[in-house]
């Protein structure tokens, strides 16, 4: 029986099934992702640390507080066109009469020709019979993401700072940070905490410090008044994410506690539906990719500081005190914390509030589409061998083919292909440079012609390429090319996938087609379709659909991206321009190559083919 | 208290020391009870004298420190004969050959830039967590170290700490940073070894306190120590407790005694105190007891109030902020001069201070109010409500000193410490010490001093001697000293670099994500280059005033110590296939069912036969 069965597989050529293979990959990959908000494959979320004891103490925020809150929020709208000197003084004042310790310091840093620069103040509730060695972290930018100022923030923190001091329950220091803007500020901070701002001689460093800060919390409330629901951001740079328990304390206590309805992902009316499921997880998969700060929080979590943006959203009952009460109730679970957070996931992709997939679900899905390009690489390296005749039954048959092949060796000739290649990734060092070191100003025009560049450099690339392969071996050459491309696409997105896993996935996702280009035959309209295609996948295009989907213009995509890369310390760009621009441009060339038609194309394969 | 708390078995042995601690004083106890009746105070001799002193002295922003000072002093010869000096301590002592010993509990953070210098110059104090150090005589270091141990243990029962963790990785042998205190003849002083140990993760809390307490001729029943309420002193944001027992001998090294100081300081913040009386929970203030800023435009508009605050010093009195007031006086105090049982009050003049009936006020210098107890009944001292507040002036420290880990990971990292001169006239010359555990590896040769601004490093210019012993791993830590100099209003960064062991599994504490404590860093203060002479220290000068850092906590690379767990059921599970597999193959035979012999061999003809059996009965029937 075993004999039938091998005698059948013979049969089959397998690099014939490679490509099949490679397309399953893909498609199972996608199904995957689409399967995970069903319940059957995704988890309720729940509390693993059980230290946090989520909303156990009550909370007593009120009363005379919002007296003091009402006045401190007049102070803070008075200050809205102050200088900064005059509100951090002003602000500094608010935090040494409620005794406590107040430092401040100045930032300034520039990206893209641009200047961002402020100045921090911030106080240390020094926990009583406390010894320095933990702290947690309630910030409120003076100006939120969209530029508003944060009047109910900066009084919320301001009251709770003077409410919080009189307990005497804190095991670990509350530092209260009001930062001059919502990223470069919070950025500044963290950095010169950990003394990693030394590289920028614009960032002060701290006059003040405590233990190691084990949770922040940031507070956006520009409006000071009633709000309906909050929203929880917790996309940390690069696509890092807090721990999962700092999420789940906030939406349990927001919710159980207080009555407050917390969303995520900005999706304000969540009805818990598979479509809506769906939504918040790509949602959240775009953030992850993207891997830029989207708010202040977002700058903790590369420091191992879990962290998370509480924003509120709509009209509702709730007032300042449900939100005071949510923080002081949040402040006290983070209390609790005996270690350090790490009892839950550090991967994970919500899907709503009660609802996620950690890693081991959900990462399949991004090995299978990067097994893809390694899948078709390896064809291609068994393939550039020359096209073997399927395998023949007969033993004589395959005697003849043996001695054939021995007669004539063929030997891969790896110089050009590889040198192509590493040539091809390091071209990506050019629109790398060129998009972090240009004034925002130019970023328009500069982009525009990056695109035409982008139409035609295959073009070029490919008769280049052509002058410098002889006609013999140039269809071996070709497909050597495209295998070391591919291999190191599916090599790099496999790693990738462990770390960012959406990132992972969307490069992967848009130059799936990349293993389908053919390397020979096929006719010039498939050709040109594919091609088409090719520029519609390209990275420069996948920009040109990030402005669309957040509707800004292509310049201020540019410059956030710029700004994330000189402030935030973010590297999508690396992984734009260095992983996945190349191995685009490389099956950009080799479809190019087919279009144009090289010198004496039609006869070379001919003879070859007469010859063998 | 986690390692306590993990260990039940420890606990137990360390509850029966206590016990069988606990036996010999209370044999102690009722000696003294009886001493009291027969041997009047005044008639006792110098040796077995008894003084104890309360120390009040408000701080910036409503805080109040209170130093409680005992000492007694017993004889320094071997017998047994003690009459105020604990026997349970003595004992330790003797078995231990300790000739000079110090103990201190410490909680919280002293605020140096508002409170000034720490009570007694630092002397009493010592970093978070518990500090002990004590001179052994011994002839080599091998059997001063199994003293020292002899030493740990003991005191682990008699304080119900966990100074028996105290082992050779965390012990040092200070060179440059401590001196004797007390009397030692020169063939002494040849024998003695300083060893040192601290354990920075020990909270302390009240099982401290009642051994501490227990340690006094007049326990806390009568005298200043009545005031001495775990409650209250647990609640304070500073508070150390220490134990220092040293020989003293007069100026021509006679008449020699055993002295031990024991000293309380705390920083009571007044407010919380008094409002725990009325409720144990912050709640927000009514709101006819805010006080409002009248000034602010806003406040027609609505119900706003911009807070205002320290306005005026807040009253209290003893009861208040010690929930009692003072019990009678402890009747084997000294009754009269300078040493006489005493509260003082470092306040001005002007402020009104309320006694109760019978204390008398004595000026002993000018700076202090002190008031005489009454022999009996209670005593109770009340400061009213002060406004606008009065200004205690407060002797800044001789440094400002912080000390910080920088960057991140879990593979290296830094310390930085930032020691700030606040003089304007004189450079400051002090001994920084370092104890470090032995998976914190510092790289020597990234030690770098330099000017707060200047990224120039400049260790000619601030490190005068460096005494370094390095780590062995798992065998002890490591040892750093520096004597430095930073010259006046400057500041001088201290950094360096070291890296991060990986433990083995079971090296791990409990609630190992929490990471590891780092011992406070000790800065001695040395005296001022005009004045010579002392012993130890640098160039042979004295150390005159201590302080020391807060504690830091280390993150190491901690395994997830489910790992372990699924790593037996990887094993298990891949051993269970690769077995099940295996056996498989060996005992079976694979035949096509083709070759399979119809029903032939032994099975069938057992099964034939049974059948003819059957069959022949069948016929016979």
């Amino acid at each position: 029986m075993g004999l039938l069965l091998s005698k059948r597989l013979a049969t089959i050529r397998p690099l014939a099934v490679l490509p099949f293979l490679s397309a399953l990959c893909v498609v199972v990959g996608i199904t995957w992702l689409l399967l995970l908000p069903l319940d059957s494959y995704s988890r309720r979320t729940y509390i693993s640390e059980n230290a946090l004891l989520p909303g156990q103490a009550s909370a007593y925020f009120g009363g005379s507080e919002q007296n003091i809150f009402s006045a401190y929020r007049h102070e803070a709208a008075e200050l809205a066109n102050a200088t900064d000197a005059k509100r951090v003084q002003v602000l500094g004042n608010i935090f040494a009469a409620a005794g406590l310790k107040v430092g401040r310091q100045k930032y300034s840093y520039t990206a893209s020709g641009q200047t961002y620069s402020g100045e921090n103040v911030y106080a240390i509730l020094q926990a009583p019979r406390g010894d320095a060695t933990e702290a947690t972290v309630l910030s409120a930018p003076w100006k939120n993401l969209d530029d508003i100022q944060n009047i109910g923030g900066v009084a919320l923190v301001t009251t709770l700072a003077r409410y919080l001091k009189r307990w005497s329950v804190w095991s670990k220091d509350i530092i209260f940070l009001i930062t001059s803007d919502s990223l470069a500020g919070p950025q500044a901070w963290v950095d010169a905490y950990h003394d990693q701002h030394t590289s920028n001689p614009g960032v002060e460093s701290l006059p003040l410090k405590s233990g190691a800060i084990q949770g922040a919390i940031v507070l956006d409330y520009p409006s000071g008044g009633n709000f309906e629901s909050i929203h929880i951001a917790y996309d940390g740079v690069n696509g890092q994410l807090p721990n999962l328990d700092l999420v789940n304390t906030a939406g349990n206590v927001a919710l159980h506690h207080f009555g407050i309805r917390p969303t995520l992902q900005e999706m304000w009316d969540h009805n818990d539906s598979y479509k809506d499921r769906l939504r918040t997880m790509l949602r959240g998969m775009v953030n992850q990719g993207l891997g830029h700060a989207r708010g202040g929080h977002s700058v903790f979590v590369p420091y191992h500081v879990d962290a998370v943006t509480v924003q509120v959203h709509g009209d509702g009952w709730h007032n300042e005190v449900s939100l005071g009460r949510f923080l002081e109730s949040m402040f006290r679970s983070l209390n609790n914390l005996l270690e350090h957070f790490h009892q839950s996931f550090f991967f994970y992709l919500l899907m709503a509030q009660k609802r996620f997939v950690s890693i081991g679900t959900y990462l399949p899905s991004a090995m299978l589409i990067a097994v893809n390009f390694t899948l078709g690489a390896i064809g291609l390296w068994v393939d550039s061998l020359g096209s073997s005749p399927p395998l023949p039954l007969t033993t004589t048959s395959t005697e003849k083919s043996t001695s054939h092949t021995t007669a004539a060796p063929i030997e891969r000739d790896l110089f050009l292909p590889l040198t192509t290649v590493l040539v091809f990734h390091f071209l990506g060092i050019l629109p790398l440079t060129l998009f972090n070191h240009l004034p925002t100003h130019l970023f328009t025009r500069t982009f525009s012609a990056f695109l035409f560049i982008n139409l035609v450099l295959p073009f070029l690339l490919s008769s280049t390429l052509t002058s410098l392969i002889p006609a013999s071996t140039r269809e071996r050459q070709l497909k050597l090319i495209k295998c070391f491309s591919l291999l190191f696409l599916g090599m790099a997105l496999s790693a990738l996938a462990t770390l960012n896993f959406s990132l992972a996935l969307g490069v992967g996702v848009a130059s799936a087609v990349l293993t389908f280009i053919p390397v020979e035959g096929n006719g010039k309209v498939v050709r040109g379709v594919m091609y088409v295609l090719l520029q519609c996948l390209s990275p420069g295009m996948a920009l040109v659909g990030i402005a669309c989907y957040w509707g800004v213009g292509m310049e201020e995509v540019l410059r956030e991206a710029s700004f994330g890369w000189w402030v935030s310390g973010m590297w999508t760009q690396i992984v734009v321009w260095c992983v996945w621009w190349p191995a685009w441009l490389c099956g950009g060339v080799l479809l190019a190559e087919g279009l144009v038609g090289w010198r004496g194309v039609e006869d070379v394969p001919v003879e070859e083919k007469k010859k063998q | 208290m986690h390692l306590l708390s993990s260990l039940p078995k420890l606990r137990l042995f360390l509850t029966i020391i206590t016990l069988s601690i606990c036996l010999p004083l209370a044999s102690t106890s009722s000696s003294v009870s009886s001493a009291s009746s027969t041997a009047t105070p005044s008639q006792a001799p110098s040796e077995h004298d008894y003084n104890e002193h309360l120390t009040l002295r408000p701080l910036p922003g409503n805080s109040l420190l209170a130093s409680f000072n005992f000492k007694s002093n017993g004889s320094l010869d071997h017998g047994d004969h003690m009459l105020l000096f604990p026997r349970s301590l003595k004992q330790v002592l003797t078995a231990s050959w300790a000739r000079e010993l110090h103990v201190k509990f410490t909680l919280g953070r002293w605020n140096a830039e508002e409170y000034g210098v720490q009570p007694n110059s630092g002397r009493t104090a010592g970093g978070t967590g518990v500090e002990v150090w004590a001179w052994v005589e011994a002839g080599d270091e091998e059997e001063a170290f199994a003293r020292w141990t002899t030493l740990t243990n003991a005191l682990s029962g008699l304080f119900c700490a966990s100074l028996n963790f105290i082992d050779a990785t965390r012990t040092i042998r200070p060179v440059l940073s401590f001196q004797p205190t007390g009397h030692h003849s020169d063939a002494t002083l040849s024998r003695l070894h300083l060893l040192h140990g601290s354990l920075p993760r020990e909270p302390v809390c009240t099982e401290n306190l009642t051994p501490f307490l227990k340690l006094l001729p007049c326990k806390a029943k009568v005298g200043i120590s009545t005031l001495l309420d775990g409650h209250k002193l647990f609640d304070a944001n500073w508070q150390s407790m220490s134990i220092d027992v040293r020989p003293v001998c007069d100026d021509n090294g006679e008449n020699c005694k055993l002295e031990m100081e024991q000293a309380v300081d705390m920083v009571v913040d007044i407010e919380r105190s008094l409002r725990r009386r009325d409720s144990p929970i912050p709640k927000p203030r009514p709101h006819d007891q805010l006080l409002c800023d009248e000034t602010k435009p806003y406040l027609t508009e609505d119900a706003s109030c911009f807070p205002l605050d320290n306005l005026f010093d807040l009253g209290w009195s003893l009861s208040e902020i010690f929930g009692r007031p003072i019990t009678g006086t402890c009747p084997f105090g000294v009754k009269e001069g300078v040493e006489a049982l005493r509260v003082c009050l470092e306040v001005p003049d002007s402020r009104p201070v309320f006694l109760s009936v019978g204390s008398q006020e004595r000026k002993f210098d000018p700076q202090n109010r002190c008031f005489l107890l009454p022999g009996e009944g209670y005593f109770d001292m009340i400061l009213p409500k002060q406004r606008p507040p009065t200004l205690s002036p407060s002797t800044p420290p001789a440094l400002f000193a912080e000390r910080s880990f920088t960057g991140y990971g879990q593979e290296r990292g830094g310390v930085q410490t930032i020691l700030r001169n606040p003089s304007l006239t004189h450079s400051v010359d002090f001994v920084y010490l370092e104890s470090l555990p032995w998976f914190m590896k510092p790289y020597l040769h990234t030690l770098s001093a330099r000017l707060s601004g200047s990224p120039q490093a400049n260790n000619e210019a601030f490190i005068k001697e460096t005494y370094y012993r390095p780590a062995l791993d798992r065998k002890r830590g490591t040892h750093l000293e520096i004597r430095m100099s930073v010259p006046r209003n400057s500041t001088v960064l201290l950094t360096y670099d070291f890296e991060k062991a990986v433990l083995r599994y079971t090296e791990y504490p409990p609630d190992a994500n929490r990471g590891f404590d780092i011992a406070p860093a000790i800065i001695g203060i040395l005296e001022s280059q005009g004045v010579v002479g002392g012993v130890g220290g640098g160039e042979g000068r004295k150390v005159v005033s201590y302080l020391r850092t807060t504690s830091l906590l280390l993150y190491l690379p901690t395994p997830d110590f489910s790992m372990p767990y699924n790593v037996i059921i990887l094993t298990s599970t891949v051993i269970a296939l690769a077995f099940g597999t295996v056996f498989n193959i060996l005992v079976r035979k694979f035949v096509l069912k083709s070759e399979v012999p119809k029903l032939g061999g032994r099975v069938s003809g057992l099964v034939g036969k049974v059948k003819n059996l059957l069959l022949k009965k069948r016929g016979k029937e």
